[in-house]
């Protein structure tokens, strides 16, 4: 058998009832390299992402990780196998401090038996120590995450991931609540994330912010898979055109144009 | 935030950083983040905040704000409260309010409430009494206390397993499902008596086996006639003094600039000022006459000054120009309508005849509402004055000691006044005293402000050394304190009526509360416990055991009510079958006051424990000021208004300011 990307999808499939959420979609993504996944809403990106976090399991197809065909039955499974998912509402807890986000469910202890504490120190450097490797200055990791920026937010889960030892980071719409410098910031976060030799699979609905950092493009609509292309074979206004579905978007232009004209008149 | 360098050397650190780290490279690379991190403009944004400040943003400091003002209070409006007598009954209702608000605060940070907590104290209680009660007809079983103990906890462990087990299986809100528990477990206290002993109370007996072992640990006493210590107001004064003067240096450590060379031409003045302090002190406590100790006192204030000032000049970096007064309009208004405020309360102490005993319509005395004006008027007046002084400080610190003087001026009027016009020794020398202090505190302070630069950066050399000074010093003023109540002189003896009785009660309550403290700061579990409170969903997501979290806060909080349970069946030796019922409120309303939040994810439990204590004080200072006790809910309404509102404010500086 041929040697297989760090992560390959092939031909998934989900089905709720008699709902078709996802159909036959495939696409891999290799250590050191981003794939993006673009699609409108309801074009079933969610599905994709809760297959791959574990969270639902696919009807049909298969998932292949190092080389070994995976089915993940838990969210705790996928972060097992080393695939950790950065969710759009960011699981953290805003009034709890950044270390102890950053270490939340993994805690550092010390001592023995039932007598074990947090090693808070340890904690609190290793925080402090990943976020600046992210290029982000915490001066006191002790603060609460709810007063960081929506970008900071994000670079604390991606150091997370990073550090827990996760090979696949899934990023589901990390700009879409964002102003444009932020997004930017966690679009350097991604490259980051990319050169530390993280295979990023990085979810969105916004091509102009897909297209700089991706080295492949998934493009979903209405749950099937309009093809993957790499980054040579595809420009930022056929990725933008092919998103919207091609025709739609013309028509849509057309629609603009005439109410614009209109207002005009008026 | 800083955008720096990014692309330089991670590429080569990318096979570490895929399999976590080892910690020894961690933490060399981080030095050298921290060190290109923390060069002069790190953030233009960030404003320094001083360690006040950040003192302030604590989740707890509401709370203990609130013990200290409720306590002086209740000590100047009431003639006893702040003896040992009254101290230990303030502490004994504490403590098994506040054994039960500790637990129902973790309970409530990990988002969940339990309504049967309250009647689950009398039902462990009454469970325990069944267990080694020997009745004649139907009976209890009359088993050892031996045995009692352990099947009446591993009773309470269930119930709580069950409360959370329901919670998780039903995902109902906890507040129905424990509000179900409450009615059953009231239900059958009732029940089991009338059905066991034929009474609507059980009587404890001390004939079961094992009682003389029990007995010490859950109502053992310290009679406080019975320890004599003529030598203690020596330590307590020794302590007291220490603690005082560690407090004050550990301040200025934390308040002011460094100098890079220490200057050894303050260490004279600083002898001096000490040996000053050491002079007056001992002027005070051996002579009796009322102009000498007025002598000695000045001794003290002006040593106080000059000790600090030859601290500053040896430790700290002098102001060049402090610049002139310049008072604006604002500042003027403000100081006026203080003055005239205080000036107000002075006459209003004087208008109210305080030889008159009557007791007015109102739950008041007529002194009760002279000391209430005088208090309102004169603490109205203040606060304006604090706030002049506020604003003089952004003009420039010279004139913030003006306004402060004014201020220092207006304190000593009251403080003369008080003591002129009252009766009781307590406000002639007490009273009289603490207000002395305050002004020399205020007076002093703001010279030091003039004279020395102010820490606008951080420092956290000088912030490690003041902290630990600022720990040793309340530690000081704590044992002082408890010295001070632990035993008596012979003098003090021979004056007393009643013998005060400390209650293991209160060791059980300090010794719970530092248990859970310890649990909700520096465990896994505490941290599980903040975050399913916080973020349920979120907490679930990291693989956080969130339902086994909730399960356990509930354990906890029915193994604190049989320890609760425990202390009432040794302490009262008959238990109502309505023990504890609609109890469950104050535990939530001691914890909310303790700075808990009501939605989960936020609070301490060393809050909680000061929450009761604001609470129990109130309870037994209406008592004590021989206020009708009626209106004791009135008043538990109001601090729990203040204390939410306070609390919410400190929780909105700690979350939505610091960047």
């Amino acid at each position: 058998m041929a040697e297989r990307a760090l992560l390959e999808l092939e031909n998934i499939s989900k089905f709720y009832g008699n709902i078709i959420a996802l159909e036959g979609v495939s696409t891999k993504v290799n250590a050191g390299e981003v794939t993006c996944v673009l699609g409108d809403n309801g074009a079933g990106k969610s599905t994709f992402i809760k297959i791959l976090a574990g969270v639902h399991q696919q009807s049909e197809g298969s998932i292949f990780l190092n080389n070994e065909e995976v089915m993940f039955s838990s969210p705790r499974d996928a972060l097992n196998g080393g695939i950790a998912t950065v969710y759009q509402d960011l699981a953290m807890v805003p009034l709890m401090s950044v270390w102890r986000n950053f270490f939340l469910g993994a805690e550092p202890t010390k001592g023995f038996g039932p007598f074990k504490w947090i090693d808070q120190q340890k904690a609190m450097t290793i925080a402090k120590d990943e976020m600046a490797k992210m290029g982000i200055d915490i001066r006191d990791t002790e603060q609460p995450v709810g007063t960081l920026s929506g970008g900071e937010r994000q670079s604390v889960a991606i150091a997370r991931a990073g550090y827990f030892g996760a090979k696949v980071l899934i990023l589901d719409e990390p700009t879409s609540a964002l102003g444009v410098k932020q997004s930017g910031v966690v679009l350097k976060r991604i490259v980051e994330a990319r050169n530390q030799g993280l295979a990023v699979i990085f979810i969105t609905h916004n091509p102009a912010h897909a297209y700089p950092v991706g080295d492949r493009f998934l493009i979903l609509n209405r749950g099937k898979s309009l093809g993957s292309y790499d980054k040579d074979d595809i420009t930022q206004q056929e990725l933008t055109g092919l998103m919207a579905g091609g025709q739609e978007l013309q028509e849509l232009q057309q629609e603009l144009e005439e109410a614009i004209s209109g207002v005009k008149k008026t | 935030m800083s955008e720096t360098t990014m692309d330089e050397g991670h590429i080569s650190n990318a096979d570490e950083a895929g399999q976590g780290h080892e910690a020894t490279a961690v933490a060399t690379e981080s030095r050298e983040t921290t060190k290109s991190a923390a060069a002069p403009a790190a953030d233009e944004r960030l404003a320094y905040r001083s360690i006040f400040q950040r003192m302030f943003v604590q989740p707890e400091i509401g709370a203990i704000i609130g013990v200290i003002g409720v306590w002086t209070f209740f000590w100047a409006v009431s003639l006893n409260f702040g003896t040992a007598g009254q101290t230990q009954n303030w502490l004994d209702t504490a403590s098994t309010l506040g054994i039960m608000a500790v637990a129902v605060s973790m309970l409530m940070i990990g988002g969940e409430f339990d309504l049967s907590s309250g009647a689950n104290t009398g039902a462990m209680g009454i469970l325990f009494i069944l267990l080694i009660k020997e009745v004649g007809e139907l009976g209890g079983l009359g088993i050892s206390i031996w045995f009692a103990v352990p099947i009446s906890f591993a009773a309470a462990l269930l119930i709580g397993y069950l409360n959370g087990k329901m919670v998780e299986r039903t995902a109902l809100p906890s507040f129905i499902v424990t509000l179900a528990t409450f009615f059953i477990l009231r239900g059958l206290k009732l029940g089991m008596s009338k059905l066991l002993t034929g009474q609507i109370s059980v009587t404890f007996t001390d004939e079961a086996s094992g009682y003389d072992f029990w007995q010490p640990i859950f109502a053992g006493e310290w009679i406080r006639n019975e320890h004599i210590w003529n030598s203690r107001d020596i330590f307590y004064l020794g302590f007291a003094i220490g603690g005082a003067i560690l407090l004050a240096l550990s301040m200025c450590e934390m308040h002011f600039v460094r100098r890079e060379t220490k200057s050894a031409a303050g260490f004279p003045v600083l002898g001096a000022g000490a040996a000053g302090v050491g002079v007056a002190i001992f002027l005070m406590h051996t002579t009796d006459g009322v102009n000498a100790n007025a002598l000695a006192a000045a001794v003290l204030g002006v040593s106080v000054l000059v000790g600090l000032i030859g601290l500053g000049m040896w430790r700290y970096e002098p102001v060049e120009s402090p610049g002139g007064i310049r008072l604006t309009g604002k500042i003027n208004m403000r100081i006026a309508i203080g003055v005239a405020l205080v000036g107000a309360a002075i006459l209003a102490s004087f208008a109210i005849d305080s030889d008159n005993a009557e007791t007015l319509f109102f739950p008041f005395t007529v002194q009760g509402l002279r000391v209430v004006l005088m208090m309102a008027l004169g603490g109205a007046g203040f606060t304006l004055l604090t706030w002049a002084a506020n604003l003089a400080l952004r003009v420039n610190p010279t004139t913030k000691l003006a306004v402060s003087t004014i201020m220092a001026g207006a304190i000593v009027a009251f403080g003369f006044v008080i003591r002129a016009s009252a009766e009781a020794t307590k406000f002639r020398t007490e009273l009289f005293s603490v207000f002395m202090f305050a002004a020399l505190g205020i007076f002093v302070w703001s010279v030091m402000s003039v004279r020395f630069k102010e820490r606008r950066s951080v420092d956290d050399g000088a912030d490690a050394l003041g902290m630990k000074g600022l720990g040793l010093g309340i530690f000081m003023l704590v044992l002082a304190v408890i010295l001070r109540h632990l035993f008596v002189t012979q003098d003090e003896l021979d004056a007393m009526v009643n013998p005060a009785r400390f209650s293991v009660r209160m060791l059980w309550f300090f010794a719970f509360t530092a248990v859970m403290a310890y649990l909700l700061a520096r465990t896994r579990f505490g941290s599980w416990t903040f975050a399913v409170g916080g973020n349920a969903q979120a907490s679930r997501q990291v693989g956080v055991p969130a339902a086994r979290t909730k399960t356990q806060l509930f354990m906890i909080v029915s193994g604190a009510a049989w320890l609760v349970g425990m202390l009432l069946a040794f302490r009262l030796s008959s238990l109502q079958a309505g023990a504890g019922d609609g109890e469950e409120f104050e535990f939530i309303i001691a914890a909310v006051v303790g700075g808990t939040l009501l939605t989960g994810g936020y609070g301490t439990a060393i809050g909680a424990s000061f929450g009761a204590a604001i609470m129990a004080m109130s309870l037994v200072g209406i008592q004590s000021a021989r206020w009708n006790t009626d209106w004791r809910f009135v008043f538990l309404g109001v601090i729990l208004l203040l204390a939410v509102i306070a609390n919410r404010y400190i929780r909105d500086q700690a979350t939505a300011t610091r960047r």
